[in-house]
């Protein structure tokens, strides 16, 4: 998987490429709006991360002349500017998604892998598992070593999230917005409570421990690490 | 855009104008009725010379006497200063003619027309005269006719006039230009308080924003003008002197943060640590991160509610059933403290889902950090008589001191200050600048044993409600 960040901020843009490295992503990094233009029509690339604020050409420029030359790939906005104009500015030019400075890391993570996996939706996947854990989509049921295990309707919505996403850090901002739909800034220490009975309920009687707190980025459905 | 003539132009103008027009009006009747006088004079004149010459026709034809009747035509015209007469015989030959002005050319004029009493004017080349033509028949039987033609010259009357005329006009024009002058004065002087009140306004600046306009001290038409000024000044006297608070607020709120941040790495990097040390000091500072990013995002939605750029995108929207998708969300961390939360009643209200969900949230969140165990939080909604809707949350906690009480929804205003609660202390801020976005209003109160927010949002049209 292939992005090109284009970002004019040194160490911001920095420290993205090295996160994304990091998460496995091959990344290109342009720090002016130009060169950035020049390698998303020139290079492929699986996903662009597009700062708006560019000092030679802003990144609606570039999304445009992109869209222009039928180039489809994906865009992900960073904007310093929160407000509904630059939202709606940003759809209509066809930017698939955008995130507001500030922004957590683990936050852009989970979008970029969104993005990616768009279009390569699961076909008519009726159950998840990882380890012995088990989940039923189309029964609503859960099983754990065989053992059926009673959940809630969000409690559901939770894990089956977490399994889609086996693997990658999930902010709490991320899961409220998808489990509750909550779309600001609200409790996150209500995602702590509520992931705290779903391990109660999936990991405390079993081995592996499958779910994992990561502290200051949020949780992850993974198995342990070997060793 | 052309910018409007001045005031004290316009009003020059007028008292100009309505001068000339009362002052040409009395001008034109003393000119009028003067010429009436003059025209009058002359015919009572020319009048009592024919009367005159016709009774010596008249007697004469009756009794011959001796006395020739020229010497007595020419007496008739003795006093009547520069009159002159002609007449003329029934056979039309000249039987008289005075010095003077050749009349027989108006002979002529007496065959064709009927001009029998009236007066004319006539002129020869050298003077204007008023002129009356009179036939007189020999005897009462009789039609043949004597011709009487008298002039009288009226050339000093119309010198006369002129110069009257010329005086007039000096007199009108000065006239206009003194009042003028004299508006012009008054109006000036007439506008002194406004000057006054500009001189005053002038003096206003950021820091003076304190300084009213005393409204008795303006005249009567005035008074409003300062009235709405001084409601305008203590509008932004209160908005600046909020906006300054929230700068101050945002800058103490950030020390706070920032200092601990870099403590915290300045003594991490004094000396050698263990990996697992270092990674300790960069969670704890990701939670501060954290804090400080949330508060960026709070501040900058209340700086968009100042501006008035939080439009809510309008529907409809069931009340409870937010509350309830709330609820849902809560639920695990409220039984985790053993609260329950308890909802009662219905309404429709016109608003914009996401904000709205989003206040009562805040409301909720901080009812339940404020709930001792074991007790409940309790929602009710309905609409009032009057059709506004209420939102009531409840819930049972220690009492919040009454003098807290109208300040709790300013921005970081916090009750206990010394308690960092871990919110951004915009919570209560940010609720009320979405409730006023919505044309509703908030009010709090707090008794021995439960604390009330209380919404009422307005009766919107498309809103029905079922409670």
């Amino acid at each position: 998987m292939k992005l090109l960040i284009v970002e004019d901020e040194s160490k911001i843009g920095d420290y993205l490429r090295q996160g994304l490295a990091e998460a496995g992503f091959v990344v290109d990094l342009a720090r002016k709006g130009l060169d950035g233009h020049h390698l998303a029509m020139t290079e492929d690339y699986n996903l662009l991360i597009l700062d708006v604020m560019l000092p030679d050409i802003d990144g609606w420029e570039i999304l445009k002349s992109l869209r222009e030359a039928d180039r489809n790939v994906p865009v992900l906005f960073l904007t310093a500017r929160d407000n509904i104009d630059d939202r709606v500015k940003g759809l209509e030019l066809g930017a698939d998604d955008y995130l507001v400075k500030p922004f957590a890391f683990a936050e852009l993570l989970a979008r970029v892998r969104t993005l990616l996996r768009r279009g390569a939706a699961p076909a008519g996947e009726t159950t998840l598992a990882i380890a012995d854990l088990e989940l039923d989509l189309m029964r609503r049921r859960v099983t754990r070593a065989g053992q059926r295990i009673q959940l809630t309707a969000k409690e559901f919505a939770l894990l089956e999230l977490m399994m889609r996403h086996k693997g990658e850090v999930l902010p709490r901002s991320l899961i409220a917005s998808q489990v509750w739909d909550m779309n600001f800034d609200s409790d996150t220490n209500v995602i702590d409570v509520a992931i705290r009975r779903l391990r109660a309920k999936v990991d405390e009687n079993f081995q592996p421990k499958l779910i994992h707190t990561l502290r200051g980025m949020g949780y992850m459905l993974d198995l342990p690490e070997e060793g | 855009m052309r910018r409007p003539v001045s005031l004290t132009l316009r009003l020059t103008l007028l008292f100009g104008i309505v001068a000339g027009i009362v002052f040409s009006g009395f001008g034109w009747l003393i000119e009028d009725s003067i010429k009436r006088h003059f025209a009058e004079q002359d015919t009572s004149e020319l009048e009592s010379i024919v009367m005159a010459t016709e009774a010596v026709l008249l007697s004469n034809l009756a009794v011959e006497t001796g006395r020739p009747l020229e010497r007595r035509f020419g007496d008739i015209l003795v006093g009547h200063h520069g009159a002159s007469m002609l007449i003329t015989g029934p056979d039309g030959r000249v039987q008289f003619t005075s010095a003077g002005p050749d009349l027989s050319a108006l002979v002529n004029e007496t065959a064709s027309s009927a001009l029998d009493r009236s007066v004319l004017d006539w002129s020869d080349d050298m003077e204007r005269y008023r002129v009356i033509i009179r036939k007189v028949s020999e005897t009462l039987r009789n039609h043949r006719f004597y011709t009487i033609i008298v002039a009288v010259p009226i050339d000093y009357h119309l010198r006369f006039l002129s110069s009257f005329r010329h005086t007039l006009w000096l007199m009108i024009i000065s006239g206009i230009a003194i009042t003028s002058i004299i508006g012009w004065v008054a109006v000036r002087q007439g506008h002194a308080p406004l000057h006054n009140i500009i001189a005053k306004i002038r003096l206003i600046s950021a820091d003076k924003l304190d300084t009213r306009l005393p409204p008795e001290s303006v005249p009567g038409e005035l008074t409003d003008l300062a009235v709405s000024f001084n409601e305008m000044l203590s509008r932004m006297e209160e908005a600046f002197q909020r906006l300054s608070n929230f700068s101050a607020d945002i800058a103490h709120e950030l020390r706070t943060p920032v200092t601990s941040l870099m403590t915290q790495t300045q003594v991490a990097l004094s000396q050698k640590r263990t990996i697992d040390e270092y990674r300790e000091i960069l969670y704890s500072n990701i939670e501060e991160y954290e804090r400080m990013s949330q508060m960026i995002g709070d501040m900058l939605f209340l700086a968009q509610a100042d501006e008035g750029l939080c439009t809510p995108d309008v529907t409809d929207v069931d009340l409870a059933d937010e509350v309830q998708v709330l609820f849902d969300y809560y639920e695990a961390l409220a039984e985790d403290r053993a609260i329950t939360l308890t909802l009662e009643g219905t309404a429709m209200v016109s608003g914009d889902r996401l904000m709205l969900r989003r206040a009562l949230g805040n409301l909720l969140s901080n009812a339940i950090r404020h709930t001792l165990s074991g007790k409940a939080v309790l929602v009710s909604i309905g609409t009032l008589n009057n059709g506004e809707i209420y939102i009531v949350i409840e819930n049972p906690g220690v009492e919040i001191p009454s003098t807290h009480l109208p300040n709790l929804f300013d921005r970081f205003y916090r009750v206990d200050p010394s308690r960092q609660e871990g919110g951004t202390g915009l919570g209560l801020a940010i609720v009320k600048s979405i409730i006023d976005a919505h044309g509703g209003r908030i009010e709090v109160s707090s008794s021995g044993d439960s604390t009330q927010f209380r919404i009422i949002l307005p009766d919107t049209a498309s809103a029905t409600s079922q409670t």
